[in-house]
């Protein structure tokens, strides 16, 4: 390809980019009510926190649990900031939010320089004890300062919830990771993860590596974590928990570590299931939702267990998967509705919205189950995979 | 001057001392074995030569310059790169990534330009695929480009790993136990790869090996080590016939 097809095509895509969530933001302000809005400003930064993320544990293989903490350094840097330098006046917004987002995501890189270079000696288990101890430290300092309001939190004087910015900082995210495995750098980062001894053998500098991978990542938490503050106006160090650093882990690793498309599928799955959940109107008596769990195991084990024993016909072989799914459920509804009208455990019913968390671990024990390597595993989608999926039918019919 | 020479190179561990006064000179284009029982200490100076154990006292000189404590990354960018005895492939990239990671050695392009994905480190990231794809051809591994190295057969590991080495387009490579778990058949097309490494690129070859018949018929010059110390020196020949190496292989005469 020419450099100029190149440049061209790279113009329009950010020409793209900006239109898209330009528009977006115009559409969706318009259309939808305030609930759904700050839906769609959370799954935006979720996107963004756990594609970062896959970047330090995915991609450079670096254990770390304590994203929250550059989360967290991001939002108070720029509440705080934002704050001291423009304590009162009107501002034209997105102008300034840049500027708000800048300081976060500095501050946040810095933090993730600090972090980084002393944390190198230590791999695996060790190395996500001190991140996690960092995330932890982090919020303790600040739960302790009481010009930052303290466990009271912090009130912003400005609130403005640009869903064009969280947008575009998702896509910058994700196209800056991918970028980065488009090119030869990115197998730098790869080798680290696959073996450390051969990476440092084959000329790989493994402190720059590392310390670049947590910078970046932490960079982009930092962003995300400006704009989560100037969204609500107001943080507080429980907004940061350890439970948001897991939570990210845990859709980086559903992903298929490595997977920037499985990262953003699993962030807004994730994210997604207990909010929607929240306001969805179901109820499940005991009975039923005892059915349920123990159909759930049922299913996952005769998927396995055809996954092993069947070596045979695709079409049966799907068939014989499409029972295990449906079979335990059949039966154990039968048997929930059974229980329920004798009443064995009570006859409390549950809403959806008490059950949020109960089915979130649910799915996730499902999908590690059956895909213990996530759902894309180290696999990518790409329009060329697409292509040969399309084509191999289209030469099977 | 030698490429590569061990000046008096000794280091312990604690109380025991796995490589003990041991001297010899590499020239440019040698093909040059080390051998000895196990345990003599021939991964442990391979380990000192890269950079992963820094020597007790002694020097290692390469190019007249002392580099025994240098880091591992910083050795492979003057020019020596290794392979492994227990194969250290990335197991998920495929053969011809493996090899791509070698050459990214000699890559110009900032880490910048990486996450912007700019024109150059396009162009320069397809250079480095055609660069690894013609070295794949000289392990024979052209076919397997594509296919995830921790599935492909031990022989043709052991290959890729030779290949990532050249990639990474070192003066001195060298090999730790090259032919181990190799058919007949695999050991003479590794035999002619090393040759071909030798005469057609040009580089000095250092190898650990344990197959003698492989040793004899492929070095012109072979260090003997047994139990940390330097036992013999010379060509195949000196060193089949002489009694020590066959004392340290075989045991005493009765």
């Amino acid at each position: 390809m020419s450099l100029g097809k190149i440049l061209g095509k790279r113009a329009l895509s950010i020409l793209a980019a900006v239109g898209v969530c330009v528009l977006a933001q115009m559409v969706l302000t318009q259309s939808v009510d305030g609930f759904l809005l700050r839906l769609f400003f959370l799954g935006g930064l979720y996107v963004t926190l756990a594609v970062s993320l896959n970047l330090i544990n995915g991609i450079t293989g670096q254990f770390s649990i304590g994203h929250a903490g550059f989360y967290m350094v991001g939002a108070y840097a720029a509440g705080l900031s934002s704050n001291y330098f423009f304590p009162r006046q009107s501002l034209d917004m997105p102008a300034y939010l840049l500027v708000s987002v800048l300081i976060g995501s500095v501050a946040a890189a810095i933090a993730g320089l600090i972090v980084g270079l002393p944390s190198l000696r230590l791999k695996g288990d060790y190395l996500a004890v001190v991140t996690l101890g960092f995330g932890e430290i982090i919020r303790i300092i600040t739960l302790n300062q009481e010009a930052w309001g303290g466990s009271y939190g912090y009130n912003l004087n400005h609130k403005h919830q640009s869903l064009a910015l969280v947008f575009l900082l998702a896509i910058v995210c994700i196209a800056v990771c991918r970028n980065l495995l488009k090119s030869a750098h990115g197998l730098a980062f790869l080798a680290v993860r696959e073996d450390e001894v051969a990476a440092q053998a084959m000329g790989i500098n493994l402190t720059k590596t590392k310390v670049v991978a947590f910078v970046v990542g932490a960079t982009f938490a930092g962003a995300a974590g400006a704009l989560f503050a100037h969204d609500s106006g107001f943080i507080n160090p429980d907004l940061f928990k350890m439970e948001l650093s897991f939570l990210i882990l845990t859709m980086v690793v559903l992903g298929g570590t490595g997977s920037i498309t499985g990262s953003v599928l699993a962030a807004a799955t994730l994210f997604l299931i207990p909010e929607l959940l929240r306001i969805a109107k179901f109820e499940v008596s005991q009975g039923v939702l005892l059915g349920v769990l123990v159909a759930v195991g049922v299913m996952v084990y005769t998927i396995r267990l055809v996954e092993r024993t069947f070596h045979g016909e695709k079409t049966q072989k799907s068939l014989l998967l499409l029972g295990a799914v449906v079979m335990p459920y059949v039966v154990m509804f039968g048997v929930g509705k059974l229980l329920e009208t004798y009443t064995i455990l009570g006859d409390k019913f549950y809403k959806a919205n008490d059950l949020r968390w109960v089915i979130l671990a649910i799915v996730l024990l499902v999908v590690m189950l059956i895909r213990p390597s996530g759902l894309f595993g180290h696999h990518e989608f790409s329009w060329d995979w697409l292509r040969s999926k399309m084509n191999r039918r289209a030469v099977e019919a | 001057m030698a490429l590569l020479r061990m000046e008096d190179v000794t280091i312990k561990f604690g109380g025991l001392t796995a490589v003990n006064q041991v001297n010899f000179d590499i020239e440019k284009g040698d093909l040059f074995g080390l051998i000895g029982p196990n345990g003599a200490g021939k991964t442990t100076c391979f380990n000192m030569i890269t950079g992963v154990y820094t020597p007790t006292s002694g020097k290692v000189i390469f190019e007249g310059n002392d580099i025994s404590g240098t880091p591992p990354n910083k050795i492979a960018q003057v020019g020596i790169c290794r392979t492994f005895q227990n194969i250290r492939l990335f197991g998920a990239l495929s053969a011809l990534e493996n090899v791509m990671v070698g050459a990214y050695l000699r890559h110009q392009t900032s880490l910048f330009s990486g996450f912007m994905l700019s024109p150059r480190a396009i162009r320069e990231t397809a250079e480095l695929r055609k660069k690894s794809m013609e070295l794949l051809s000289v392990v024979n591994l052209a076919d397997e480009a594509s296919s995830r190295s921790s599935d492909m057969s031990y022989g043709k590991q052991r290959r890729l790993e030779i290949a990532r080495a050249m990639a990474t387009d070192p003066k001195l490579i060298l090999l730790d136990e090259p032919a181990a778990g190799m058919n007949p058949q695999e050991k003479d097309e590794l035999r002619a790869v090393v040759h071909r490494i030798r005469d057609e690129f040009e580089k000095t070859v250092l190898l650990i090996e344990h197959d003698m018949k492989f040793v004899m018929n492929l070095c012109e010059k072979i260090v003997v080590l047994d139990h940390g110390e330097e036992i013999a020196a010379g060509g195949p020949d000196e060193i089949r016939s002489n009694p020590k190496v066959i004392e340290a292989y075989l045991g005493e005469p009765v």
